[in-house]
């Protein structure tokens, strides 16, 4: 195992501001759960149901099923140029799915009914069960398969088993999490054969992104770079990553035309969504993120462009599918209003720092910047 | 083994209100969380509006998405074709609320949906939603009767507390019926016009089935495939009530 140049990025100032992130976070959120229970929280049963703490779930859980897609390019398709990003990445996939599962605990009315509640009455008809029970299985094989290349096992056949079932197990529960939307043909912003692929694709975009951001703070900037990091980053990543951020935005643009084109009931919503600055801000991230991608130039802030603009699209997405009142009446009004709570915010800020922590610590004692040796 | 169900005849309807009240009080619902609603709608402009208005309780599916997307099976179907809830399974996720295409469904634990919130007078101590001075003689957290604990989520039950004591092979719940008119759904045995009626589906000789037969009753948003078990007579004779269309005209 070669260990390349050690982190020399901002590690330290990331895990101080993720910590800083984790005991605010988690001081208002509790001090406001305890003393309202989800009252502290905008959502309600004649308004959104599920608000912008289901956002970030679907945010991160996808955040991991791409991580986990950038990391089998080496790992499981034998790219051997994308070997330095793939221990980052499947570190930063368990810490995602950490983050996500953090602020969907948080949402539940029972959690931990749910421990004994699923396994006892699972029933199969429920997509959340599928998706629950793929990324459970995802988490215990993406920690085995830490824990084999940790000790310097890249290759050995039980090591790339577990690698590609943990990808195929990553894909399955992110297409489930498309399902469970998909499948509502109650609400037309959201059903869709093909919503499934539209979370996979989006997901690998946020994947990309995260892979970019983590290694430029990893190495501050692209001189301080081991060869072989540079090479990648420079060179193969920006390219797959500007050609799949290509097809997205075609697709993220065809929804929104099928969405403002079609007058069935419940798809008013795009009208409301396009006429909002959040989405043209969305837009501009894309397309920005898009052509520095292309020109290879900052790829640190198209990193950052393309994670900010992909929250906005889930929470378009997500709160979007639940804004035209299912029936109007004289005092429902045409869309529901809605905005999240302080604590809701919190629960986002709590994520993130999830992340950035998790990050940091992980390059500070688990040589996340580890590759095989040789190649 | 019955299938019950509800006919509501749209021509008899005046939009009262008296059975989301029965229905609160017998159910002990919060104010604003009537498992019995009627909407009220608006419609054109002077000098023709049209006041409308439309009875909805749960629609009782007979494919009930709620009951599909249930991680927990806490929503589901009895023998006798009723959907209710296990509060004891339930683990406030929500799912079902987002897949009911009827709007019918109420998680316990948020904002009050009607000020003042009643929830902080009478308090739960966060066990129950709430602990009303009077209630009802039921609480069956198995079936989702009585007061809804928090973190869960609870729906009409066809008050199941009562039409599941009915005498076996009972074709109709007549509430002018003295012998039947205790296993009547609070909402159906209020009804001052008779509008509602309520019996067994599955018998071809119900009087449900009678009218839905002579009078076309018609199902709330079919188009989705649940099946309702609630029927709507639309005559021609409708004062104001009506099935609501879908997508108004834009603001
Ligand atoms: S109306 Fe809604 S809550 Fe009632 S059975 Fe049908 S899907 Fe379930
Ligand atoms: S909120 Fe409760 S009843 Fe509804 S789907 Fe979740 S577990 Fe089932």
């Amino acid at each position: 195992m070669t260990i390349q140049a050690q982190a020399n990025g901002p590690v330290t100032p990331v895990m101080m501001a993720g910590l800083a992130g984790l005991v605010v976070s988690l001081a208002i959120a509790f001090s406001n759960l305890m003393a309202d229970g989800h009252a502290a929280f905008n959502t309600g049963s004649d308004g959104v149901i599920w608000g912008l703490p289901v956002v970030n779930y679907v945010f991160f859980a996808l955040a991991s099923t791409g991580l986990t897609l950038v990391a089998s390019v080496a790992m499981t398709f034998g790219s051997q140029a994308w070997y330095p990003l793939a221990k980052r990445c499947v570190w930063l996939s368990l810490v995602t799915l950490v983050a996500g599962f953090a602020s969907l605990a948080l949402e539940l009315g029972h959690p931990f009914r749910m421990l004994w509640a699923i396994p006892l009455n699972f029933q199969p008809t429920s997509p959340l069960n599928w998706m629950g029970l793929f990324y459970a299985v995802f988490l215990v094989l993406g920690i085995l398969k830490f824990v084999r290349i940790h000790v310097g096992d890249w290759n050995s056949p039980a090591s790339k088993q577990i690698g590609l079932a943990a990808l195929v197990t990553e894909l399955l529960a992110g297409g489930m999490l498309g399902m469970a939307f998909g499948a509502m043909a109650m609400r037309p912003m959201w059903y869709g054969t093909l919503v499934p692929l539209y979370f996979v694709l989006t997901a690998a975009c946020t994947g990309g992104a995260f892979a970019l951001l983590v290694t430029y703070l990893a190495y501050g900037k692209d001189a301080a770079m081991p060869d072989k990091v540079r090479s990648l980053i420079r060179g193969p990543l920006p390219m797959a990553f500007a050609a799949l951020l290509g097809l997205t935005i075609l697709v993220i643009g065809y929804r929104t035309l099928i969405g403002l084109w079609s007058n069935a009931d419940g798809l008013q919503v795009w009208d409301h969504i396009v006429a909002s600055p959040w989405f043209w801000l969305e837009a501009a991230l894309l397309v920005g993120a898009f052509y520095l991608l292309l020109e290879k130039k900052a790829l640190a802030a198209a990193a950052l462009m393309v994670i900010a603009a992909f929250f906005i699209d889930r929470y378009f997405f997500v709160v979007g599918g639940q804004l035209a009142p299912l029936f109007k009446g004289a005092w429902v009004p045409e869309l529901i209003p809605y905005s999240p709570s302080m604590t809701e915010w919190m629960l986002t800020l709590l994520a993130f720092s999830i992340v950035f922590f998790g990050w940091a610590l992980g390059e500070k004692m688990l040589k996340l910047e580890a590759a095989p040796q040789g190649d | 083994m019955a299938k019950w169900g509800m006919v509501i005849d749209l021509e008899k309807c005046t939009g009262c209100q008296a059975c989301s009240t029965a229905c609160q009080m017998e159910n002990n619902r919060l104010p604003g969380e009537n498992y019995q609603d009627v909407l009220y709608y608006t419609e054109g402009k002077q000098p023709t509006p049209q006041l409308k208005w439309f009875p909805r309780p749960c629609m009782q599916c007979e494919e009930p998405s709620c009951m599909h997307v249930c991680p927990t099976r806490a929503t589901y179907k009895t023998e006798d074709g009723v959907v209710l809830i296990d509060w004891n399974k339930c683990i406030g996720c929500k799912y079902c609320m987002i897949a009911c295409p009827y709007g019918v469904r109420f998680y316990t634990d948020e904002k009050p949906l009607v000020e003042p919130n009643v929830k902080a007078v009478f308090n739960g101590d966060r066990k129950l939603s709430w602990n009303p001075p009077y209630k009802g003689p039921q609480q069956d957290a198995a079936k989702g009767i009585g007061i809804q604990p928090d973190g869960v989520v609870s729906k009409c039950t066809f008050c199941y507390h009562k039409i599941s004591k009915a005498p076996k092979g009972t074709p109709d719940l007549d509430p002018a019926n003295p012998e039947l008119v205790e296993y009547v759904p609070a909402c159906v045995r209020t009804c001052a016009p008779g509008a509602r009626y309520f019996g067994d589906l599955d018998n071809p000789n119900s009087q449900v089935n009678r009218l839905i037969s002579d009078k076309q009753g018609t199902r709330l948003l079919d188009h989705t495939g649940n099946k309702p078990q609630v029927y709507y007579l639309t005559g021609a004779g409708a004062a104001g009530s009506a099935v609501p269309g879908t997508r108004a005209a834009k603001a």
